[in-house]
């Protein structure tokens, strides 16, 4: 029926006519504070020419959309890709990780450890100026895709494991009590289960591939923001179209955070904010 | 290149890379609570505008990429007249992203306390400000302890942004790019960063869970 409370709404007790009169006065300042706050953000538009029509008319053309939809879809693209394999190798770290070989096990953990500490932008770079001169070359979406899924892989790996270790064990222990062997265990009991328990932390990782992929113009992918850029020299506007990137990314990342916290409130456990 | 090469000619810029990047997180930091606090105030207040902008800044903020916040901040705002420097425009990204995220840390630190607390407080005749001191926010910021260890790392991580600036001196990611495309740095130039890298993330870690362990609630 009612919204469920949360503590920000716990925190207040009923206010009385003084307190009321008193939240009327400060809603009001603080609105006014807001629209002045505005007001000269407008300006400094309007006083830079940034309304112009040239920088906006271009928006209402089909072929432009196009141009932004095409870099849409890059964008799209390799970062599917780059989630995918993040999956593959955060599982294949997971599962070094969760061996009960010991050094196996300590491999999986530097790996993890590693992948987690260390930027996006070396591994990029790393795939960009030091792989082709061992002369391997990379089609243009492997050399974003690929270095972003490697970044992200040590975080998916602790994903998937806080998904296996809240798998309760006794399950292990009856399947193993009626003959079943560790592999299928984990494969038919315990794997299943897990990834159920994860899909909100994955989807909500995916936010982090995607705004990693925005460094595709590092290496010429055609993305968002690459067409963007491209969209720019066009129309020789700058302000206008990097806004409208960066608002899209917004929205993207925006939806894919609520689909995450949707899918958790269906079951499966919250995500933990990311970076 | 091999590793002796490599440090005898860069060493010494590999150490300022490191001191630039430190000290770009700790100022980042710095300012990310500070700003994070702020908007988490205006989040939990009763005023309904500022609780929407504060709810506004943490979605914009957490959901932009750094790269087109920084591009943004770097092309864009000369076109309004602010022009700002390359170090005070990383700065600003640095910063204002992980705001977003300090914030719903803290949120999520309150939210942990459970409604329950509150009207227990409160049907013990405490007032807003005594509830606050003495129940709210000892907890919200021990609940906290791991999550801004986590921020710290990531802080760090978004640092990285600065290579995509030219700055002197320049960070460590920055550096790396600068000797390879000179240079033949090699798998090793490469390594030395990641290691500074990761090497400062597990000291993060590690004095974040000590801290963690002496002022954890269990229940």
């Amino acid at each position: 029926m009612n919204e469920q409370r949360t503590v920000r709404d716990a925190l207040y007790e009923q206010p009385d006519a003084g307190t009321r009169k008193k939240i009327t006065l400060v809603t009001v300042v603080s609105l006014f504070a807001i629209a002045v706050f505005m007001l000269y953000i407008l300006k400094l538009f309007k006083d830079n020419g940034q309304f112009d029509e040239k920088y906006w008319s271009f928006f209402m053309r089909l072929t432009t959309w196009k141009f932004i939809g095409e870099g849409l879809l890059g964008t799209i693209e390799a970062s599917l890709l780059a989630g995918v394999l993040a999956l593959l190798i955060g599982f294949v770290f997971m599962v070094m990780r969760i061996s009960f070989y010991k050094p196996l096990n300590m491999a999986g953990t530097a790996l993890t450890e590693f992948t987690r500490g260390v930027p996006t932008l070396l591994f990029i770079y790393f795939f960009f100026l030091y792989v082709p001169k061992m002369g391997i070359n990379l089609p243009s979406i492997w050399r974003v895709s690929l270095p972003v899924a490697i970044s992200a892989s040590g975080m998916v790996a602790e994903v998937l494991r806080s998904g296996v270790n809240a798998v309760p064990k006794g399950q292990r222990e009856a399947a193993l009590s009626i003959g079943m062997r560790e592999t299928m265990v984990f494969t038919k009991i315990i794997f299943p289960q897990a990834i159920r328990y994860v899909i909100p932390a994955l989807v909500s990782d995916l936010v982090i591939v995607v705004k990693d992929t925005t460094f595709s113009y590092i290496v010429n992918f055609p993305d968002l923001m690459q067409n963007a850029k491209v969209l720019i020299s066009n129309y020789d506007a700058l302000l206008s179209v990097y806004l409208m990137a960066a608002v899209i990314y917004v929205l993207i990342n925006y939806f894919l955070n609520k689909v995450s916290v949707t899918l958790a409130k269906r079951g499966g456990m919250v995500p933990v904010v990311g970076r | 290149m091999t590793i002796s090469e490599l440090l005898s000619q860069y060493g010494e810029k590999y150490i300022q890379a490191l001191l630039t990047t430190w000290q770009l997180t700790a100022l980042s930091f710095a300012g990310a609570l500070v700003i994070g606090i702020i908007i988490t105030v205006m989040r939990v207040c009763p005023i309904k505008p500022l609780r929407i902008f504060g709810d506004l800044y943490v979605q914009i903020f957490r959901n932009i990429p750094g790269a087109s916040l920084l591009i943004v901040l770097v092309y864009a705002l000369p076109n309004l007249n602010i022009i700002l420097s390359y170090y005070q425009c990383v700065l600003t990204a640095t910063t204002m992203i992980p705001a977003a995220f300090c914030s719903e840390y803290l949120m999520s630190g309150i939210d942990a306390i459970g409604i329950g607390q509150i009207e227990a407080a409160r049907s013990l005749g405490m007032t807003f400000g005594t509830m606050m001191r003495k129940v709210v926010i000892p907890q919200a910021v021990r609940f906290s302890v791991l999550p801004m260890t986590n921020l710290l790392i990531a802080t760090m991580l978004t640092t990285s942004l600065a290579s995509q600036v030219p700055l002197n001196p320049k960070d460590l990611t920055g550096l790396v790019s600068y000797i390879n495309t000179r240079d033949v740095g090699g798998v090793t130039s490469f390594l030395i960063s990641s290691i500074m890298y990761c090497g400062t993330a597990v000291i993060i870690g590690q004095i974040g869970s000590f801290i963690d362990k002496k002022v954890r609630i269990i229940r």
